[in-house]
């Protein structure tokens, strides 16, 4: 029986060495305005290699940092790994990986790429990226935006900042949680926001419960109709008024049968 | 040629927008970075039951009494999930993309809570603060009902604050009762029937 798991043991990655982490830093300094990118897809849905393509185009033309997109790891300043690593894409991938000449910055694209995304457990994939490689960004997403695409770009050449930090929170010896539109009897919010619901699906239906929560006043109706057509002219949308008047109507037998 | 080009080119005017140095305006409906508010969260665990990629998770250790949620961005797949099933709006999908990060340990959101003890046996069976929230959505439900008289409400809210074995046990008397309502002929011996 093997003693451990090559799959999950991540010190089975490739370790750059000392050398060459130091090299790294000298890298960002020289190639801040012409950074060549190859993108290695290790088996994901393509969604991510679409958005790397419109990040490219001139609406957010990635090109302007000087970043472009080469055909070859040899030419490679940075290697982008997107998709889970699958089984068969783990030799493909360490190959792009020491075809690249040293220095070089390998960056997790996606949530495949970064962790193994929502195809973790299957049995050909081996996670994300971090499984083989030394990466030194992740860009998570599913897949990343253009914007997202470009700030990660620029968060790898130093132009940008990271935002993101790590959050720890330990609860408070008083900390409750708040019921939400107390001011509505339970039973009542109940039925509004399963009517919603039931007509503009889980997500949707809930902020329009919430929003019709937010102006039903203590069962006046007329102040709910005038709020009502406030709120509806501001979003002109036609779905949203029939959802509206509907749940307006559930509302009124509500208060007359009690 | 050229200058018809050129003119074409003044006309269209400048197609790429300028971020990141200023900010992009996302669509409305944009499902970015999951926000959460830990003082709001329950840790009832129906997001993390309902996160497909499983970038939510739960660790319940009953030896101390502590619960981690936890959550791990890379993994995140932008669902929304979360949020419809929350029950106290603890989870919102914000507007917010910019999640690069150097390290993973960056892309995690963490939070502890604390357990209920069983005030009979002393075993730890839910989350103190779900249990919290349960008592008062009771509180809310049963305001003004008639039908409750106060000594009962306070009966049932005591029975909650017990585990489910020793919640059982506890209401024996009263399933007897009312089984000894219902049916009369049948004999409760022993809380078997």
């Amino acid at each position: 029986m093997a003693e451990y798991d090559i799959r999950t043991d991540s010190k089975f990655a490739v370790k750059p060495d000392e050398a060459v982490n130091a090299l790294k830093g000298a890298l960002l300094k020289d190639i801040r305005r012409s950074a060549y990118v190859y993108r290695v897809d290790c088996g994901g849905c393509n969604g991510c290699e679409i958005e790397i393509f419109a990040a490219i185009t001139p609406i957010f033309d990635a090109e302007r940092f000087g970043i472009k997109v080469v055909s070859s790891p040899r030419h490679a300043d940075i290697l982008v790994y997107t998709g889970a690593m699958t089984r068969a894409m783990r030799v493909p991938a360490l190959r792009a990986y020491h075809a690249a000449p040293d220095p070089k910055i390998c960056v997790a694209y996606g949530a495949c790429g970064c962790s193994g995304g929502i195809f973790h457990d299957l049995y050909g994939v081996w996670g994300g990226a971090d499984k083989i490689l030394p990466i030194d960004l992740y860009i998570p997403g599913c897949p990343p935006t253009p914007p997202a695409t470009v700030h990660g770009f620029a968060v790898a050449l130093g132009l940008l900042q990271q935002k993101m930090k790590a959050v720890h929170h330990v609860q408070g010896e008083t900390e409750r949680s708040q019921l939400i539109s107390p001011q509505v009897p339970l039973s009542l919010r109940i039925m509004i926001e399963r009517a919603a619901r039931r007509m503009a699906g889980y997500w949707h239906g809930k902020r329009i419960a919430d929003d019709f929560l937010s102006m039903v006043d203590g069962g006046n109706l007329s102040a709910l109709s005038e709020s009502l057509h406030a709120y509806l002219q501001k979003r002109d949308d036609p779905r949203l008024a029939e959802i509206m008047t509907l749940l307006k109507e559930e509302y009124a037998t509500h208060l007359e049968g009690g | 040629m050229v200058l018809k080009l050129l003119r074409e080119v003044l006309k269209v005017g400048q197609a790429t927008v300028p971020y990141p140095f200023v900010p992009v305006e996302v669509a409305p409906g944009f499902r970015g970075k999951p926000e959460y508010n830990p003082e709001q969260c329950i840790a009832c665990a129906a997001c993390t039951i309902a996160c497909p990629p499983n970038a939510l998770s739960m660790e319940t250790d009953l030896e101390n009494g502590v619960r981690t949620w936890s959550l791990f961005y890379g993994r995140c797949i932008f669902c929304a999930r979360c949020e419809e099933v929350c029950p106290t709006g603890a989870i919102k999908l914000g507007a917010d993309f910019e999640l690069a990060s150097f390290t993973r340990q960056d892309l995690t959101v963490q939070a502890e809570f604390r357990l209920a003890e069983c005030q009979r046996c002393g075993a730890y069976f839910a989350s103190a603060k779900e249990l919290e929230h349960v008592l008062a959505l009771l509180d809310q439900a049963w305001k003004g009902q008639q039908s409750l008289s106060e000594d009962d409400i306070s009966a049932r809210k005591a029975l909650l604050r017990l585990c489910p074995e020793c919640r059982r046990k506890v209401d024996l008397p009263r399933v007897k009762e009312l089984v000894h309502t219902a049916w009369p002929a049948v004999e409760v011996l022993d809380g078997r029937i």
